[in-house]
């Protein structure tokens, strides 16, 4: 055999083709004594139900827990979670945190310094000193 | 060996082909239909008949009046793992949820086929096969036939479908068994240290994995091949022999999820719009992700090749010449050497020593004749399959690999 074929894997380009959202599960706990929970509740009595219509891809939970501040808990494709504490806030409010686990990708958050990031090499290559000539040599 | 839910099954709703094809017409499906409510006797033979598999049931006549077993469609659609999974697919409403919940259940934890995905991912694998080479062969028509398999199974390998599906945030249930929420991929788990061997090898288009690829009469003594299947592990020779039976009773999770995704595939064939819909979930789901081709190669003799391919096109000998050298005599000398076929550049590499830059020149040209694209005005053959009257460009066709 004169050329061996590799083992490679395909790597995932979320976006390019298509979109998976990576929040998948949103959990929203409250409790049914707690002043803190009134915004929660509120949310939920009000606004869930749209909030889960306009949002099919995630799979809403709702759960009690009692004694307790409410929050809101939103699991991710990577396996990671982010939990909001959602007390004393109000229903719009919620809604906010809401929409904001929705759009987290799930992974920690880091800065980001890079302009671009892409899986994709340098278009222009890597300047060589071999190559340059004349009054380019030390141009990049 | 745990099985999946049986309680739901009597909610036998949605009609299926039989195994030869044939649609199954309303009036067969009807008695059976109510059969779990109105008559308990022929229920519960249906349930014993689903719950013993190892016994011939007598009620497998599918195509009859007799109490069928269909998908379950109560608690699929119930689940709302199910159903998220469903919308971050943007599957179209046509697609059931029940084909879903279907294509989540391996054939290890429901050896039945009309219960699990076996049908379904056979299907998905066909046109997974289809794309993805009908895809690698027009975008680079001289990729060499041991690269365009490598390629096929970087796409559509049980390693990179797995992948797949992961991305699309399915989670796998600990154990199949009558409890577990539909949404949850089923399979039974195979143990740590256990030999596996993926089904559909290679992909489509290319023939099943063979053990033993040698040029030799079977019947003959040879001490050499008798060793070898001597050192060979006897529960690697069984896990050959159950691929090769096509019967697994555990799979890892890569498998099962692989499965998974091609089973999709397939329902999005029957169910969503055909082969045009299906080339648009393909190319979005699994062609758009990234994958270099230009890194599956492997030379064994570069510049033998590039000489038999000079010889084969009519080119000239290629020569190498030295372009460019610095420290020669230090301890990082660098040489840049060029490969050339008359006045014609081929390649360029770069190395420490003469003999590295020159190897490396010649894996650099021929990258450049065997990753050769076409740039623009090209069709894919599946152009026609929408519209048979389209107009098609066809592709270059290569005359294949260099031999030495």
């Amino acid at each position: 055999m004169v050329v061996r074929g590799l083992q490679a894997v395909s790597k995932a380009q979320n976006g390019i083709g298509a979109f998976i959202l990576q929040c998948k599960r949103l959990e929203f706990n409250f409790c049914d004594v707690g002043g803190s929970s009134r915004g929660m509740k509120g949310f939920l009595r009000t606004r869930l139900a749209t909030f889960a219509k306009e949002n099919p891809q995630i799979e809403i939970v709702v759960a009690p827990r009692p004694h307790k501040h409410p929050i809101i808990r939103g699991t991710y494709i990577n396996n990671r979670e982010k939990v909001v504490c959602v007390r004393n806030l109000e229903v719009l409010q919620v809604l906010q945190k809401a929409e904001l686990l929705r759009d987290a990708s799930g992974v920690k958050l880091k800065k980001i310094n890079k302009p671009v990031q892409s899986l994709n090499e340098s278009v222009r290559g890597i300047w060589s000193p071999y190559h340059a000539k004349g009054d380019d040599v030390y141009k990049v | 060996m745990k099985r999946v839910s049986q309680a739901t099954w009597d909610f036998l709703i949605v009609p299926r082909r039989c195994i030869c094809g044939n649609p199954l017409a309303l009036g067969d499906l009807l008695p059976s239909a109510f059969s779990s409510t109105a008559r308990p006797s022929s229920s519960s033979s249906t349930i014993r008949s689903l719950v013993r598999p190892s016994q011939k049931p007598k009620a497998r006549l599918l195509h009859t009046s007799t109490p069928l077993s269909v998908i379950p469609k109560a608690q699929p659609t119930q689940s709302a793992k199910l159903a998220a999974l469903h919308g971050r697919l943007e599957l179209p409403n046509k697609y059931p949820l029940t084909t879903l919940g279907r294509a989540l259940i391996d054939p290890t934890a429901e050896p039945q086929h009309h219960l699990n995905n076996n049908s379904l991912s056979t299907v998905g694998n066909v046109l997974l096969g289809y794309y993805a080479s009908e895809y690698l062969m027009v975008t680079y028509p001289r990729l060499p036939y041991a690269i365009l398999k490598a390629a096929m199974e970087g796409y559509i390998g049980h390693k990179a479908l797995a992948a797949v599906g992961t991305g699309w945030g399915v989670e796998a249930a600990f154990a199949p068994g009558t409890t577990v929420d539909p949404g949850l991929l089923q399979f039974n788990r195979l143990a740590p240290g256990t030999p596996w061997v993926p089904p559909y090898a290679g992909g489509l288009g290319f023939n099943p994995p063979m053990r033993q690829r040698k040029m030799m009469p079977p019947f003959e003594h040879n001490p050499s091949l008798e060793k070898q299947m001597a050192a060979e592990p006897e529960a690697m020779r069984r896990a050959w022999a159950a691929a090769a039976r096509g019967k697994q009773d555990a799979i890892p999770l890569e498998g099962a999820m692989a499965n998974f995704v091609r089973a999709t595939v397939g329902g999005v064939y029957l169910h969503a719009g055909g082969l045009l819909a299906t080339k648009e979930f393909v190319s979005a789901h699994i062609l758009s992700r990234k994958l270099d081709v230009d890194k599956l190669f492997q030379f064994e003799q570069p510049t033998r090749e590039l000489s038999r391919l000079c010889v084969r096109e009519g080119f000239q000998q290629p020569i190498a010449r030295l372009e460019k050298e610095t420290g020669r005599y230090s301890r990082h000398p660098v040489f840049i050497v060029g490969v050339y076929s008359g006045e014609e550049k081929l390649g360029e590499g770069q190395g420490g020593s003469l003999p590295e830059a020159k190897i490396k020149a010649a894996i650099s040209a021929l990258k450049g004749w065997y990753l050769y694209s076409p740039v623009t005005g090209v069709d894919l053959p599946s152009k026609t399959d929408a519209e048979p009257d389209a107009p098609f460009s066809p592709s270059f066709i290569d005359v294949g690999d260099v031999v030495s």
